[in-house]
Formats: C-alpha cells, structure tokens, sequence
C-alpha cells in the first residue's frame, strides 16, 4: 500500500501551469528524491501535497484517504511534516518552543500535554545536536540551523511523511553528508518517509534515495530506482553533462 | 510541583504592581482620580494585549466591546430597577450580561473579519466600531442617541450611601480585579497551547497552518477572551463609575489608539507589558496635560514611532532580553 499518491496533479497559477499532470507514489519509510532545475515545480507540488494550495485537477491520496481538499493545518495529525525552502522559524520563540509545536499539533498532539510535547523537543534537540541553542530565540540562527530547526520540528511532529524543500541548500558538503545520514536514520528507525528535494543531484541525496523523480517545467520526466534514473539519457544530459560525474553543490 | 508554581512566579510581579498603585491610592491625599484612571489603563492594556500581543492582529474597532459592556451593566440596572431585593445581585448580572454581549459581539465579528489577513483585518475593525454606533443611533436601540442615564436606578437598587461608594471607590477595584483577571488568563493561555498556537500563528500565520494548527479557531478565542475582558471593563469603569452612557463617548476610536500605545509601549505578547505601558502612558499623559496642555497627542505620536522603530519588543520585551541570564527571569514575562 502507498503513503503518499498523487493522480494527476495539476497546479496553475494564471495561465502558468507549475505542476502539470503529475502522478507518482511513496511507500512507507521510503526514501525519494525530486530532482529539478529553479521554477520546476518542486516547491508547489510540495504546497499541493501539504494543503497550502489545493490542485486545479487531479487527486491526492494518503493512506488511501483523499485529501485533495483537506485543509492543511488537518494533515499534520495525519502525518504529513514538511521543510521550507526559505526557513519559517517562529522567530520570537525558542528552539525549544519552536520545536515543542511540531509535537504538540502533529501526530500525537492529542496525547502530549505542553510539558510532554516540552520532553519530545529535548529529545528532539539532543538528537539533532542542537544543544548549545536550546533557549536561543529561533530567529537569531544562522540559516543552516534554521533549517536543522525546521526539520527537528517537523521530526517532532512524528510524522509518517516528511516533505523537505532544499534542505540542504547552503550548507557545507561534509555537513550535508552528516545531515543526510542522520536523518535517513532517524527515518529508518521511525519508519519516516522522506522526500527530498533538491535543485541539482546531489551525491549525498542521490546515493541514499531509492527513487528518483526528475520534474521539467513542471511535468515529471523520470520516475525510476535511482541507479536507473541516472542512467537515463535526459538525466545525463541535463544533470551529468558528458564526463557522467555527479554534482555536489 | 515546584516547576509548575515557578509557572506562576511571574504573576508576583503584576500583584506586586497593583497592591502598590491600591497603596498610594489610599494613602496619598487626591491622588485617587490618578489611581483610578491607571487601573482602567491597566485593564484595559491587559485585556487588549490577549488579542493585539499574542496574535498580533490590530483590532481598531476594540472599544466597542467596552462599548457594548457599558450597555450590559446599563441595560442590567435600568431593566431591574425595580426588583430592589436584588442588591449588589444586580451588578453581577450586569457583568453577566456585560461579558455575554460583547462574547455575541466578538464572534459575529470574529467569524467574519478574523479570516482577513492583517491589514484587511485591521480596515474592516475600523468599520464595525462605527458602523455599530450608528446601528445604535439609527435602529435607536438602547434609546439611540439619547444614550442612557441610569444614577437614579442604581440608587434605587443599592441605596444611596451603597451607590455612592460604588461609584466612587469600588467601580475601582472591581477594575483592579478584572485587570488581575485578564493577567491571570493570560498567564494560563501562555503556559497552555493556546499560547504555543497564537505565537506560531502571530510568527507565521502558513507555517503555524502547516505545522497543524487550526489558526482561525485560536485566532477566535483569543479574540473573545480579549472581547469579554474588555466588556467587563466597560461595565466597571464606564457603567459602574459614570452610571450613564451616550454613543459616541463610548464608540470612542482614540479608547483603542491609546490601547494600541498602551500594550505596544510595554511589550506586546508579554505579561507585564500592558501593566508596565499603562503606568507610563497615564502618568506622563497626566503630568503632560497640566505641563503640556494639547500637546499630549502629537507627544505620543512621536513617542509611539520610537517604539516602533527603536523597541519594537517593549520596555518588557527589552527587559526580557536582558535578564534572560540571570535569576530574574523566572520572574519576567
Ligand atoms: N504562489 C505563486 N504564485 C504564482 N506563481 C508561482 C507561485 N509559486 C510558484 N509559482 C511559479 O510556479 C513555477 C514553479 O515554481 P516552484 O514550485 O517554486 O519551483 P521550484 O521549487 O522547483 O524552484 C515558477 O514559474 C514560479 O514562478
Ligand atoms: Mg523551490
């Protein structure tokens, strides 16, 4: 069974089609990539799945359950935690408010009480090497730890899906190896998940995806295992060039 | 058990405040007219700030619900003048009645205005303040524009001698009280997740939606606590203290402006804030209109851009950054 099924999605703006009949599906603690070039769709197919826009056309499933017009603040509880390209912190709150939130009215904000969701976002905290900024304002980080932030509160929601938009836009390449790896871990070990998304085939993303999806001017081109995907003439030719190297950046 | 009264450590403070002011006002000679004017500040900076600081939408249109809670004490004492065992019965139904008009009031206002964003939000407040007033003198509900004058009721009702020291003493405290009130509301709210709701959503109305929050139903209760608060303060302060009421002494936009000056001056979103606001925007305001007389509105107009640009967080918010690290922040909030 799928976690995540898009139909046919299609998501214009104007007379701009940013997501043009788009299906594909995840499975339970998958891991996918999206890869695409800047104004491929990436992020607005992320605000479809997630109920910021609802589609013009086509269908969104999860667990089987339509939710193509689910209000998005509805689809938390569900399980659907996400990233943003640009960090959204709750900028006069701390790390550890900001990350308590994501527990508080995510899969299990029924059960935690406000000291609970509190422990949930130590834990959370610890686990992201977070530490030194516990108690900082979140809008005092620097935009690395902005987006460490975002994902450690969207991690405390429990989510069954974790959409990332660009999160490891910026950092250094060895950080984004440790990041991946940590949170491909942490979904492993909670059956998260993960979407990733990311302007260029990054070596970190692309060696841990399973799945590669590649978005052109908001039309998916490929949908494959990874090691298919980059073999794949289209990929070679807009990603690759001819040496067939991978990109870091 | 002991982190969860250090929860409540902050309210020290704002009690020490108010036993303070209650002090002076007794025992300083006619410094009570000064106390008094203070306590409706504080009230209605505290009362204020439940909506403007913690969801940071500006409500210009709040007075109104100080507006329709003056009605509510009004309507209570002239309806049941006649009903003389009631006795100070009658002012608790007033409150009553006072809190549910302006709860009736804020969610018809709430279920519609609250879907606007910010600004939209701010411009169609404007609108419902005055366009109430003329329902009132229009429909002539409440007598219209004749207003309502009901000293002669409440006399009936309490006495003379009661009456009397209503007006002049306990309209006060009760305004003291529902000041004290208001704070430890929101004291609760910020220790619950309605509060952990409202910063998101005042933060980043989107991602707070995104991270599953249902912004308009906190957004709401916000909105009607803030509004009952301000009903009750009506009642008190405008009812109680003055026993008449005319539209457009009540419907009064600059009631909210100071409001606005009040909860921003202290810090909004921030527990002491509107106490800390209202003690500087009513001692200044009462020294500059015997020093200053007609200056004091351009004064606060400067004053208030200052703010804005140099602390935007408030003398509360600014305090609060600087004891962050040290024993005294348990205490500021
Ligand atoms: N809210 C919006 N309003 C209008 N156009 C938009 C909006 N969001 C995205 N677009 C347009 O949709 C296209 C896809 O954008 P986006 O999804 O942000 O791509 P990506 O994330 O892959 O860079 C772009 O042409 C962009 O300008
Ligand atoms: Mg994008």
């Amino acid at each position: 069974m799928s976690l995540l099924r898009l139909e046919n999605v299609t998501k214009q703006f104007g007379g701009l089609v940013a997501v043009n009949n788009v299906s594909f599906e995840i499975k339970e603690g998958e891991f996918l990539g999206i890869v695409g070039t800047n104004g491929s769709g990436k992020t607005t197919l992320f605000n479809v799945i997630n109920g910021v826009f609802f589609p013009e056309q086509g269908r969104v499933f999860f667990n089987d359950m339509d939710i193509t017009r689910t209000p998005s603040y509805k689809r938390a509880p569900l399980g659907i935690g996400r990233t943003f390209q640009i960090p959204r912190p709750f900028a006069s709150a701390t790390v550890r408010e900001n990350i308590a939130v994501g527990a508080m009215f995510g899969t299990m904000g029924k059960q935690l009480n406000v000291d609970q969701s509190l422990e949930v976002a130590d834990h959370v905290i610890e686990r992201m090497g977070l530490g030194k900024h516990r108690l900082k304002s979140a809008g005092l980080l620097t935009p690395v730890e902005k987006k460490l932030m975002e994902i450690g509160r969207a991690l405390a929601m429990r989510p069954r899906l974790l959409l990332m938009d660009e999160a490891m836009a910026g950092m250094h390449p060895n950080d984004i190896d440790d990041m991946v790896e940590m949170i491909i871990s942490i979904g492993k070990e909670e059956n998260i998940a993960i979407v990733a998304m990311v302007e260029h085939i990054m070596r970190a993303v692309v060696g841990m995806a399973e799945k590669l999806i590649v978005l052109d001017q908001g039309e998916k081109i490929v949908d494959a295992p990874t090691d298919e995907a980059l073999a794949d003439s289209r990929v070679v030719d807009a990603y690759l060039g001819k040496s067939g190297e991978t990109k870091d950046a | 058990m002991n982190s969860k009264l250090k929860k409540y450590y902050p309210l020290l403070p704002v009690c020490v405040a108010y036993l303070i002011l209650f002090l002076v006002g007794r025992n300083v000679t006619g410094i009570w007219q000064l106390v008094s004017t203070l306590l409706f500040y504080c009230a209605l900076g505290q009362a204020f700030n439940i909506f403007l600081g913690m969801t940071g939408y500006v409500d210009f249109g709040y007075v109104a619900f100080l507006g329709v809670g003056t009605y509510g004490m009004a309507t209570a004492v002239t309806g049941l003048a006649g009903y003389e065992g009631l006795g100070v019965g009658v002012i608790v139904i007033g409150f009553a009645l006072a809190v549910i008009m302006a709860t009736l009031l804020s969610m018809a206002v709430g279920a519609v205005a609250l879907r606007l964003r910010g600004a939209y939000f701010a411009i169609a407040t404007i609108g419902v303040n005055e366009g109430f007033r003329y329902l009132i003198e229009g429909a002539n509900l409440w007598n219209g524009s004749s207003g309502m004058i009901f000293t002669a009721e409440l006399n009936q009702i309490l006495g003379r001698d009661l009456a009397g020291r209503v007006m002049t003493f306990w309209a006060d405290i009760l305004v003291l009280i529902i000041g004290v009130a208001a704070a430890v509301v929101t004291l609760l709210y910020m220790n619950s997740k309605i509060g952990y709701a409202l910063t998101a959503l005042r933060e980043d109305e989107d991602a707070a939606k995104v991270m599953g929050i249902h912004v308009t139903k906190f957004k709401i209760i916000a909105f009607i606590t803030s509004a009952s608060f301000a009903g009750m303060v009506g009642a008190a302060s405008w009812a109680l203290k003055t026993p008449y009421v005319f539209p457009p002494e009540v419907f009064e936009i600059h009631y909210t402006i100071e409001a606005i000056i009040i909860v921003m001056l202290g810090g909004a979103g921030t527990l002491m804030g509107p106490l800390v606001g209202a003690l500087i925007y009513g001692v200044s305001k009462y020294y500059l209109s015997i020093f200053l007389p007609g200056f004091q509105l351009f004064i606060f107009a400067l004053v208030i851009i200052v703010i804005i640009v140099l602390f935007p967080e408030g003398v509360v918010g600014v305090l609060k950054g600087k004891t962050r690290n040290n024993r005294l922040k348990q205490l500021i909030l």
